[in-house]
């Protein structure tokens, strides 16, 4: 959406300009016509001011969410369990819980958030 | 009306008259337009430094009520406590700073501690750890916001182009540093594990691995801090980390020292290993090995290591997983969980490659525990 905005904005800036310029020249091709010169300025200066105005700084996103990751303490067991974070979660946490599977304990695993990519990156 | 003005010579008079007097009131006045711009921007990025550190101020003193004292207590001691300073050791005359520093630490932790048991006095240990590390950050973004309040306000009596230019010009920097704080409080109220905790993860993890558990772990070896033994393909390793889940990075260089003493120097190797600060364009998680402590403290500790080391001849090795201060400070990146085993099998390989069976190894996770269990 405010994708959209930006390039509209530009768009109507590169018209703006274009406009500008051509009341700007015939205003100076005209001997004294001095108002078409000042509104030709005036048009295009707008113009060109939508064109490099940078984007407003992004909003607030508000942060991941942290999940916690659960695995069964038996090895040979793949049960795996990712649930939101609560309050009093911490790595390697025996849970109360049995696996659902096998009937051996459960441990929290891990507890992360996965943050969305940086917008710049380098070549590599 | 204007329309009709006959055109004429007087006209052109009057607007080439009208552009010279705006050439002339720029080149006269276009420094202090462009410092009133500048002010503006400041002015922008203080409001947000502000907003950053009246929210954190009120998740600090959110944070502390829940541990037993009224609201009104909790804000008027919160700040009092947000500009608590320590005073750096003079350096002018070298000898014995790190101690005089290690004995200012001690006594700003102790401190902090009472402060913190007094303010929350229904917190466990390990909450405590946790509330020490939630009123740091509201003290940081306090510090941030103060100090660019300051030259703002001189840079706008005293219209100092110098002033007024540096702080515009590295104002970009501080709101990120500030806004990576602000972001991690969240994790540090509610014990989530931090990007910084890689270390101690890390160990806890290869130690688990060769039957370590939480009673096996030796407690306070040094302040905060313990360690598991385990056999590690015919070697001994002393795989160290400060005592979690509580949020403590806990004393590990002077660990290391003792550790050392007790073996009567008769260690084969020292591993380190951390979180690192990334450079722009490195991969977050990037795992990256070298020589040296691995540790990040004010001087003391890596000291310790260091001199402890060369005593007894012991060679030190640091393995470090890059990130970004947002991730290094905030909530665990899943990049960096997902590294976990390959810093593992580093350290074997190490282990393996540079000691012989019935070595002694120390292995230090560096790092602060909070949400990590033993
Ligand atoms: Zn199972």
């Amino acid at each position: 959406m405010v994708y959209m905005m930006g390039i509209a904005s530009k768009f109507v800036g590169l018209l703006l300009s274009g406009a500008g310029a051509v009341i700007l020249t015939y205003g100076m091709s005209k001997e004294g016509d001095w108002m078409l010169y000042v509104v030709g300025l005036f048009v295009m200066s707008l113009g060109l001011s939508l064109l490099t105005a940078r984007r407003q700084p992004t909003e607030i996103h508000p942060p991941p969410p942290t999940v916690t990751e659960i695995h069964c303490d038996n090895s040979e067991c793949d049960f795996r369990e990712i649930r939101d974070f609560q309050r009093g979660d911490y790595v390697l946490k025996k849970l109360p819980a049995k696996c659902p599977r096998c009937g051996r304990p459960l441990t929290i695993h891990a507890i992360y958030v996965t943050r969305e990519q940086a917008p710049s990156t380098a070549a590599s | 009306m204007l329309m009709q003005i006959p055109e004429g010579t007087e006209l052109n008079q009057i607007i080439n008259l009208a552009f010279f007097v705006f050439i002339v009131l720029m080149s006269l006045y276009g420094q202090r337009i462009q410092m009133w711009q500048w002010l503006k921007q400041i002015e922008g990025g203080l409001a947000e430094l502000k907003r950053m550190r009246e929210e954190s101020r009120s998740t600090s003193i959110e944070t502390f009520e829940r541990y037993g004292r009224p609201h009104e207590e909790v804000e008027s001691d919160i700040d009092r406590w947000l500009d608590f300073f320590t005073i750096m050791p003079v350096d002018l005359d070298p000898a014995g700073v790190l101690q005089r520093l290690e004995h200012l630490l001690n006594e700003r932790r102790d401190r902090f501690g009472e402060f913190i048991a007094e303010l929350a006095p229904d917190a466990q240990e390990a909450e405590r750890q946790n509330l020490e590390n939630v009123l740091e950050v509201t003290q940081v973004l306090d510090l941030i916001y103060r100090i660019v309040r300051h030259f703002y306000i001189l840079g706008k009596r005293t219209g100092s182009t110098l002033i007024i230019m540096q702080v515009h010009m590295q104002m970009p920097e501080l709101l990120r540093i500030a806004k990576a704080y602000y972001d991690a409080q969240e994790a540090f109220a509610d014990g989530k594990p931090i990007g910084d905790g890689v270390g101690p993860l890390v160990v806890t993890r290869l130690a688990h691995e060769y039957g370590a558990t939480a009673e096996s772990y030796v407690h306070d070896v040094a302040r905060e801090v313990g360690y598991y033994e385990v056999k590690v393909e015919g070697r001994i390793v002393y795989a160290l980390r400060a005592t979690g889940p509580g949020g403590t990075v806990g004393k590990p260089g002077f660990a290391v020292k003792r550790i050392i003493e007790d073996n009567n120097g008769k260690i084969a190797r020292i591993i380190t290993v951390d979180a690192a600060l990334k450079l722009e364009g490195e991969d977050l998680g990037r795992i990256s090995e070298g020589i040296g402590a691995a540790i990040g403290d004010p001087g003391p500790e890596k000291h310790a290591i260091e001199e402890t080391a060369t005593q007894h001849n012991v060679p030190l090795e640091a393995i470090v997983v890059k990130q970004d201060e947002a991730a290094a400070i905030g909530v665990m990146d899943k990049k960096v969980v997902d590294v976990i085993p390959e810093v593992i099998e580093r350290i074997k390989a190490a282990i393996r490659k540079r000691t012989e069976p019935g070595d002694r190894v120390i292995l230090a996770g560096i790092g602060n525990t909070i949400g990590i269990g033993l």
